[in-house]
């Protein structure tokens, strides 16, 4: 028996809330589906790209002749245009700081493309490839936060541009940020106990399945098709007018399915531009998949170091706290100061403290530079911060879990969400129902006393829980842009077409949003068809990121159907020679219809194709509405985990026993497919807790695993628990702003995941570890330090 | 060089580079695509073929070693309109999400469960230990790959 | 590694052979060289091929000789041929209830997929100190066939690895088969390993057999793997250990022993430490449980 889905209430929709087979479903089962890799054209030319073998170094010419001697086709930096971007336009000017360019004269991380060439096959391009040669004068390279901040060290970049202005980073800091609330000095006073930990992320590769995919087609109006793999069609085309200054009505970015991406996407990928320029030169249809090796190279998550101090009374009441962190970005900037401001954002929604300070700081250094990954720093935080209540709790005397549920932060109260100057009040909160149910089921309190344990295998039992926004929506404008923008219009069989430019990464967002959309306008979920579409035919939505599909893009799919709804209902009235405001709508799952009835008055009711029959005929227009939608907040969902471990002293290997995962998400829309976002989330967090690390050989200043998928392990089918040890529950609030009550998943999935398992390894050894990952070699380590090996 | 492979049950001819991957030659040359590159070098599972119902590697065997024998990738799988079982399975248990290990998944699946029937829980986990998933963390997956299970047996 | 050269999308280009006869096959060996790469499942050869360490311009298929595969009983013991994929022998009732050993070493090699593909003779020859078969012929006292321009001969498992990647095997010679001699069908095997999850991880493995009279050793094989350039077997603690009752303290001083006499390479990751501090554990596991009934 399964102990699956508990709801904790009964749905009355139609189709929120039930389970279906999604509408991608049957293509990517049988293997039509086509992603940007696996798209072609007739006449297409594969471009392969040459790469930085330093981490730092100018180039000071490339050499083209003998790979045009192959007959490959070249592109060096001085032909592509001489401008400088940032590759992610989610934030506001202020804020979005640029330090790329499509080929970089000089490199500044192991990977960084230089120059690229063009040929007819694969083999050819490769060939060519190896022909070019390059002049470089290496440069001091640095690996870590704290060396290239040193005073003396050469500075990576000289100047960014940020809105019209030039910024020097001085120092290699890329951007700062401090922040102050309520009167800390007063505050420490008041404290008890206090703790002041160092913690240390690790940095992690996304490992989406599908590597950076691009296609581009020159078209004969000076324009060009563009496919790739993205989680912003809008934000592809903006940037790409940016830089080669093309008309944007030329430039058509099509929706492709994507091979999942966990943030990877949110910025347009390093191979558009420059695929783009090679199209453009060429005047033929250019294509690049990029390995996994370069993939490996391309993107990563960021890594931290923490300073917090914690301080609480005695009984149990936390009162300030004050973080001190530094960001390492790697080699260029995608959303690091965004990343500043979240990160205290995560930090201070987690646990009431009435008085906070923060310092923090970016830092440049000569790797690949760093993007987001799902949850956006919150793993990080929430990591550091599930970790060092327990620690806090302990030693006040006090039962972490009862520790949370004195401090945490919900229903009623403020939440900075996503960073300062976007703050909301909570509407929904299952946090106390949910902690305690798990609580219940894995007998919390009677768990084994850390430390406590001898002998070989010793078991550990942790809890952890966390959130994150649902979008970053806000009731003012602030430095994130946030709406999405829908179609709806009727079809003459009574069907609906509804378009959009979000992108799903799989998750089923688009699932959700049809079912919105049935939902709201009475129709069979069948009626609904999801159009795929491109830049020309959708409004702008600003990406799938920040857990916003459901809830920010869900929510213009229902704003949008509901004026659907009011064009129908004017329709029917005329139809019907009734009052618009007396007539209801129902399904017809018989004449699989949607009708709209005067109720209590037989026979007067019309069908949705017999609308759209009238309308057509009698010429009154197409039934369609199209508009953008801002949420006004940005409301948390929740997770908790309890997880079991079972930690071998003799190897150091954690295996991993049970799971209780609880989630508060508002109403669940697709159950099954909201469950895999938790099993996935929770898979993505042990690996961050155990087993990645991207970490670099400052001899060479590549990858230690040299961009090799077999020595950077995430789990595999085996290292998951087994289906009845793994339990899944919804706490199902409703959020009044979301649609049907909706909040999102994605990234609360993961955020708590890693300090459980810490908290749990804690349990089992009665050690605490402030460095990620818990190895097996650092936990067999410090093991012997303990027992005096 | 040229050969001959039986492809989702019809016998194909080609004339291929002895270094030409069977994953090219099933992508570029069949335009079959349902079968994917994820690392190349054989750690991800993504690009699995049956060969003579056996689970192996595309990205990993040179076609001319396909030479003779038969290949099986997800596209032969549905008959017409009708999905095979384990197709349905993985829709039905929301087995899938981005979709691209799928393929992948389900003909190690099929290799499973052509073999052995009726796999418990760790002879399932076993077997698909050769393919990554990043989105769904296995649940689905497995409970999936049980319905199919039930089904096929009748 | 020049990243430029590195590339798992495509093989470049080169002569291809594939001969159907051993003879045809030395023949080609001899005459190619160093010019030529032997590619039989293809797991290992094909990832180097694609990461640009290895260009070969010819290339010998030998997946088409017949009479290199199976598994079968012989006079001198159970000869396993060189082409006999993983998969068989993770699949072979003989080899699982004869030589257990060798059956948990194989059936951890990668994926069904890899087994699929991976011959046993491929996992032996590419000499990686890590070669999960390798290990365990090693503590099986398994011999090598090898038929090459001068003939054929035998070379027992404890001389066949010179260094990392490197065998005795000349220009020329292709290894045919492997016997693992009949006496230690009767013996108890024991493998235990520790997988790699990032390069600041080291994999150690051990295969252990033992010929135990009640609790007394009366012969025993140690052979380890990713603790030395080659696979190895660490003779002085079979020495030690043969004759003996095992009791705790006897334990305990031969994992002691071994701790201290595996060859892991003590670089500044500290995999040293780590791998002995595994190395004991693993024997005291297989010594425990060789003495139980």
């Amino acid at each position: 028996m399964h102990k699956q889905l508990i709801m904790s209430r009964k749905s009355d929709y139609i189709t929120v809330g039930k389970d279906t087979q999604r509408k991608d479903g049957v293509a990517k089962v049988t293997g039509f589906e086509k992603f940007a890799s696996d798209l072609s054209l007739p006449g297409m030319l594969h471009m392969r790209l040459l790469k930085s073998s330093f981490p730092h170094a100018k180039v000071l010419k490339v050499h083209t002749e003998d790979a045009e001697k192959l007959g490959a086709y070249t592109l060096i930096p001085d032909e592509v245009p001489d401008v400088k971007f940032c590759p992610r336009l989610v934030s506001t000017p202020e804020a979005t700081y640029k330090d790329w360019r499509i080929l970089s004269k000089k490199s500044l991380y192991v990977g960084e493309p230089i120059a690229a060439v063009a040929a007819d096959t694969e083999e050819e391009a490769q060939l060519a490839i190896e022909a070019l040669k390059v002049d470089y004068e290496q440069l001091p390279a640095y690996f870590d936060a704290e060396e290239s901040r040193k005073p003396g060290a050469t500075q990576l970049h000289d100047a960014i541009e940020l809105k019209g202005t030039i910024i020097n980073p001085e120092r290699n800091i890329a951007c700062t940020l401090d922040l102050q609330e309520g009167d800390v000095d007063a505050a420490w006073k008041e404290c008890d106990e206090v703790v002041e930990r160092t913690y240390r992320t690790n940095r992690r590769y996304h490992v989406q399945l599908e590597t950076k995919s691009v296609l581009v087609k020159p078209e004969i109006d000076g324009g060009i098709s563009v496919w790739s793999t993205t989680q912003t069609i809008h934000n592809t085309r903006l940037l790409l007018h940016e830089i080669f200054g093309l008309p944007m009505g030329k430039i058509r970015v099509y929706k492709v399915p994507l091979g999942s991406s966990f943030g990877s996407s949110i910025q347009v990928n390093t191979i558009v531009p420059i695929a783009v320029a090679m199209a453009l030169k060429t005047r033929k249809p250019v294509k690049l998949t990029m390995t996994r090796e370069e993939d490996i190279r391309d993107h990563v998550s960021y890594n931290m170091i923490f300073k917090i101090k914690l301080g609480a009374k005695k009984d149990g009441t936390l009162v300030v706290g004050h973080l001190d962190a530094i960001l390492d970005l790697g080699s260029h900037q995608i959303q690091a100061y965004s990343l500043l401001g979240c990160m205290a954002g995560w930090w201070v929604s987690l646990y009431r403290l009435k008085a906070k300070s923060y310092k923090s700081v970016g830092v440049y250094t000569n790797k690949t530079p760093s993007c987001a990954f799902r949850g956006y720093g919150n793993p990080q935080v929430s990591w550091m911060v599930e970790t060092i209540m327990d620690e806090l709790a302990e030693k006040i005397g006090v039962d972490p879990l009862d520790f949370r549920l004195k401090n945490y932060i919900g229903e009623g109260e403020i939440f900075w969400g996503q960073g300062p100057t976007v703050k909301s009040v909570i509407r929904s909160c299952g946090v106390e129902e949910m902690l305690k149910r798990g609580a219940k089921i894995v007998d919390w309190y009677n768990r084994p006393k850390a430390g406590s344990q001898t002998g070989r295998y010793r078991k550990g039992l942790g809890m952890g829980r966390g959130f994150h926004t649902s979008s970053a929506g806000a009731p003012v404008p602030g430095t994130v842009v946030d709406f999405s923008g829908a179609i709806i219009k009727l079809n003459e069989d009574g069907t609906i077409d509804y378009i959009t430019a979000l992108m799903d990464h799989g998750g089923g967002t688009l699932e959700a949003h049809a079912k919105i959309i049935a939902e709201e306008l009475c129709l069979p979920l069948d009626n609904v068809n999801v159009i795929s579409a491109d830049t020309s035919t959708t409004v702008y939505d600003v990406c799938t990121h920040a857990s916003r599909g459901i809830y920010s893009g869900g929510g213009a799919a229902l704003k949008v159907a509901k004026q659907v709804k009011e064009k129908l209902r004017t329709f029917a009235a005329r139809m019907l020679d009734a009052e618009a405001s007396a007539l209801s709508f129902r399904v017809d799952h018989d004449r699989k219809q949607g009708v709209i009835y005067a109720e209590g008055i037989k026979g007067r009711e019309v069908t949705f194709k017999e609308i759209a029959y009238n309308a057509r005929h009698k010429n009154w227009g197409t039934v369609a509405a199209v508009d953008s939608y801002r949420q006004p907040a940005c409301p948390p969902h929740f997770t908790s985990y309890f997880i079991e471990v079972t930690v071998d002293t003799w190897t150091g290997k954690v295996k991993l026993d049970r799971v209780v995962a609880g989630a508060d998400v508002g109403t669940v829309i697709n159950p099954k497919l909201a469950a895999g976002q938790i099993h996935g989330g929770f898979a993505q967090g042990w690996s961050m807790a155990v087993m990645e690390d991207m970490s670099y050989n400052p001899k060479t200043g590549d990858l230690v695993n040299s961009g090799n998928l077999t020595d950077y392990k995430i789990p595999y089918p085996r290292d998951m628990p087994d289906l009845e040890d793994f339990e899944v529950f919804f706490v199902e609030t409703i959020e009044p702003t979301g649609p049907f009550g909706a909040k999102g998943i994605g990234e609360g999935a993961l955020n708590p995941v890693a300090g459980t398992v810490a908290n749990a390894i804690q349990n089992a050894l009665g050690i605490r570890f402030y460095e990620l990952p818990l190895s097996k070699e650092r936990i067999l380590r410090a093991v012997m330090e303990k027992e005096g090996q | 060089m040229k050969i001959t492979i039986n492809v989702n049950g019809k016998q194909q001819r080609f004339n291929v580079e002895p270094h030409t991957l069977l994953l090219s030659l099933i992508r570029d040359e069949m335009n079959l695509t349902g079968s994917k590159y994820g690392c190349g070098i054989g750690e991800c599972g993504a690009c699995t073929v049956l060969l003579d119902g056996d689970a192996v590697l595309a990205c990993m065997m040179l076609a001319v070693d396909a030479d003779g024998h038969s290949v099986d990738t997800v596209e032969g799988l549905s008959d017409g309109d009708k999905l095979h079982p384990i197709q349905q399975a993985y829709l039905d248990e929301g087995a899938v999400q981005c979709g691209f290990c799928t393929p992948g998944f389900i003909m190690s699946t099929k290799a499973l469960l052509d073999k052995n029937p009726n796999p418990n829980e760790a002879e399932i986990r076993e077997y698909l230990n050769g393919n990554i998933c990043r989105c769904t963390g296995y649940v689905n997956i497995v409970k999936a790959v049980q319905s199919a299970a039930v089904k096929m047996r009748g | 590694m020049d990243i430029n050269k590195h590339n798992t999308h495509i093989l470049h280009r080169f002569e291809y052979h594939a001969p159907v006869t051993v003879k045809e096959a030395v023949k080609l060996l001899k005459e190619l060289g160093s010019e030529a790469t032997i590619l039989a499942g293809g797991t290992d050869v094909i990832v180097k091929m694609k990461d640009g360490s290895l260009r070969p311009r010819h290339v010998v298929n030998i997946k088409q000789i017949p009479g290199l595969s199976g598994v079968k009983e012989t006079p001198e013991g159970l000869w396993i041929g060189t082409l006999t994929k993983i998969s068989e022998l993770e699949n072979s009732r003989v080899i699982k209830e004869k030589l257990s050993v060798l059956y948990e070493a194989v059936r951890v090699i990668g994926s069904v997929q890899v087994r699929n593909l991976a011959t046993v003779g491929g996992n032996i020859c590419n000499a990686s100190p890590a070669a999960d078969s390798a290990i365990a012929f090693l503590a099986l006292d398994a011999v090598a066939q090898i038929t090459g321009p001068d003939g054929d001969r035998k070379v027992p498992f404890s001389e066949f690895f010179t260094g990392p990647g490197r065998t005795v095997l000349k220009d020329g010679e292709l290894l045919t088969g492997i016997t693992v001699p009949r006496e230690v069908n009767s013996w108890k095997g024991h493998w235990a390993r520790v997988a790699r999850a990032s390069m600041d991880i080291a994999t150690i493995s051990l295969a252990a057999t033992a010929k135990m009279e009640g609790r007394v050793v009366k012969e025993i094989r140690l052979a380890w793997g990713t603790v030395a350039p080659t696979p190895m077997r660490t003779e002085n603690v079979e020495d030690y250990l043969r004759g003996k009752k095992l009791e705790q303290s006897i334990i305990e001083e031969a994992a002691s022993l071994a701790a201290s006499s595996i060859k892991p390479r003590d670089s500044g990751r500290s995999t040293g430490p780590y791998k002995r501090k595994v190395a004991k554990g693993f024997i005291r596991e297989a010594l425990t449980r060789f003495a139980e009934a």
